[in-house]
């Protein structure tokens, strides 16, 4: 029931944003070409439009493929439970790929979502486990604590000014040891029954984390298309430098895409920590690696200023079917790394030869 | 003070150093109501500098800036825009990822909604569409992506931008510089027009015929000093050449006249 939809809500977002606005994902190389030669023809119009249209939905395209594909090598994949299955195992992954696509889009990277997950799990989990906090507290204190690390990372990154791959891979291992030293390498179980709404609650019929991942999706997609915060962010993203001759405050908003990232890392955090219902600092690292591959196979540029929401989600599940592809046809887990890194380096290979076509018919 | 100024931009003193650059010395400029001026120089004498510290991408070390009389802080580009003063930069400074809607207001968007958070992005279609067609140029819709863009259809999406917002004072840097003949041609008829419609220009060049074309006055930087400042109908292409090879003190050396060359 929470997969057919989780699916089609996805599916509605999309004709909206084509229908009403050439949207702000790179247009195909064919419309330049209309231009280059004079007016765009009607013909040319509509041309380039089925392909961008097309290009938007590479991602789902590869997911579709991918799911006839495991149909064949196992009975038991199509099957509706399995396919709820894989939603409930991913919603934490999709709040995460979400919030480092604010990062990425604005032209940053955030390798630190996974070491910040595991210190934000310790301390949320301490809070209730051995200091008996309520709930609300427990996670109020989880959320403010990771919204402020994104906010360390956006601080150093806008202040020093250099690459946030390096500060972030920095930010990462301090987080990792902190979260150690505090948790001092124990494991943290039995959380309130209050807490575990997060994964026993329903809201409108869908499981509760299903529900927060869609409304994050939603609130996400529309802040990239309807504010001005977004489209600020997609600027910076494509080119810093304008971004600051046309006045904006690049700072603000580099600070602000990683604390946002932080904060949405928080809630994922305390997903992660519900279906676990229990917690070490050995969790979370390693998510990082997911979302940025799901950020990158759906579209995100690794140098900012594009990426689309619905395509990110649809790279969430491209991995997401792979690995219970995987799994069910018996090819184990460590097959899955090799895979997905192949799958990532495809990817960064699509896109850098996209980068080259454009710039080669400008 | 004259209840209405001279000029309705006065630069005074005005000093930069980049690390151990002194890239202008103590520089003045005046910019006549309605006037095109031509500001040349050979590379490196300091033209994108000085324009843009009066659009606010740089802030002087030293000296004064008077807009209508009235002395002024410029201190980034938005504290210009209020001003009315524009910029073209010869990099255009254009979003390839965005539409020529987003581009011309990204920075000073239309907003609606509780503390102008979101988008109003009907009025910024059809403000660009009208901007479009007030500049007669040829860029199609303003929902098409800059990326695509020939030189000059880009060149025309910056130009939108920087008068998009009651802008008095234009700067351009270079702006034929990357085009063909026709496309060169048609800007330079549009630089006119603008011209007509009361916006004071000042134009960045290396094309000399190009300033004489169509400027009113030729401003001459070498150095990062100012060399002189001429009425374009009193001089020829070889003085202002010499100008900027020679400077002001024309006793000349060795070099101007194989640097005189490469202007051809």
């Amino acid at each position: 029931m929470a997969t057919p939809r989780l699916s089609t809500n996805l599916s509605d977002e999309d004709p909206e944003s084509t229908g009403q606005e050439v949207a702000w994902t790179a247009a195909v190389p064919l419309r330049g070409r209309a231009t280059v030669a004079g007016t765009p023809g009607t013909g040319g119009r509509l041309l380039s439009t089925v392909l961008n249209g097309l290009k938007k939905y590479t991602t789902l395209l590869v997911l579709l493929i991918l799911m006839a594909l495991f149909s064949f090598v196992s009975p038991y994949f199509l099957t509706s439970r399995n396919l709820i299955n894989i939603v409930l195992q991913n919603t934490y992954f999709i709040i995460v790929a979400v919030g480092l696509s604010f990062v990425m889009i604005g032209g940053g990277i955030d390798l630190s979502v996974g070491y910040q997950m595991s210190l934000v799990g310790v301390v949320t989990a301490m809070m209730m486990v051995v200091y008996q906090l309520p709930v609300w507290l427990a996670v109020g204190i989880g959320l403010l604590l990771g919204t402020t690390l994104g906010l360390i990372n956006g601080l150093i990154v806008a202040q020093i000014r250099t690459f946030p791959l390096i500060v972030t891979l920095a930010t990462s291992t301090i987080f990792q040891g902190i979260s150690y030293l505090i948790s001092q390498a124990k494991t943290y179980r039995n959380y309130p029954a209050e807490f575990l709404f997060i994964v026993n609650g329903r809201v409108l019929g869908l499981p509760f984390d299903v529900f927060l991942a869609l409304v994050i999706v939603i609130c996400a997609h529309f802040i990239y298309s309807e504010t001005r915060f977004g489209l600020r962010l997609i600027a910076l993203g494509g080119n810093e430098e304008a971004a600051r001759l046309v006045g904006l405050n690049t700072r603000f908003i580099k600070i602000s895409a990683y604390t946002l990232c932080g904060f949405l890392v928080a809630i994922a955090t305390m997903v992660m920590l519900a279906k676990a219902n229990t917690m070490n600092s050995s969790f979370g690292p390693g998510t990082e690696f997911v979302a940025l591959t799901a950020a990158i196979v759906g579209g995100v540029s690794f140098v900012g200023g594009e990426g689309s929401i619905p395509a990110l989600v649809a790279g969430v599940f491209v991995l997401a079917v792979l690995g219970n592809g995987m799994q069910l046809a018996g090819w184990g887990t460590y097959a899955q790394y090799i895979v997905r890194g192949i799958i990532l380096l495809g990817a960064v290979v699509f896109d850098e030869y996209q980068k080259k076509t454009k710039r080669a018919l400008r | 003070m004259s209840a209405r100024a001279e000029y309705i931009v006065e630069m005074k003193g005005i000093s930069k150093r980049f690390g151990g650059v002194q890239a202008l010395k103590n520089v003045d400029l005046e910019l006549r109501y309605g006037e095109i001026m031509g500001i040349v120089g050979d590379n490196g004498a300091g033209k994108s500098t000085l324009m843009k510290i009066l659009a606010g991408a740089y802030v002087a070390d030293e000296g004064k800036i008077y807009v209508d009389g009235r002395e002024v802080h410029i201190r980034n580009p938005l504290d210009a825009a209020r001003l009315g003063i524009g910029m073209i930069y010869q990099d255009l400074a254009l979003f390839n990822n965005l539409d020529v809607a987003r581009n011309i207001f990204v920075g000073r968007e239309y907003t609606r909604g509780p503390f102008g958070i979101l988008l109003d992005k009907k009025r910024m279609y059809r403000r660009a569409e009208e901007l479009i067609r007030e500049l007669r140029v040829d860029i199609g819709s303003p929902q098409f992506n800059v990326a695509m863009m020939s030189g000059g259809q880009r060149q025309m999406v910056a130009c939108a931008r920087a008068v998009a917002f009651q802008t008095r004072i234009l700067i351009m840097d270079e702006p034929t510089a990357a085009l063909g003949v026709r496309e060169a041609s048609r800007l330079l008829s549009l630089i006119r027009d603008l011209r007509d419609r009361g916006i004071s220009i000042l134009l960045i060049t290396q094309r000399i015929p190009d300033v004489l074309a169509i400027a009113d006055r030729v401003f001459v930087l070498k150095g990062g000093q100012r060399q002189d400042v001429m009425e374009v109908s009193k001089v020829t292409l070889d003085d202002v050449v010499t100008m900027i090879v020679k400077g002001k003190e024309r006793g000349g050396n060795g070099d101007a006249q194989v640097e005189y060359k490469s202007f051809g």
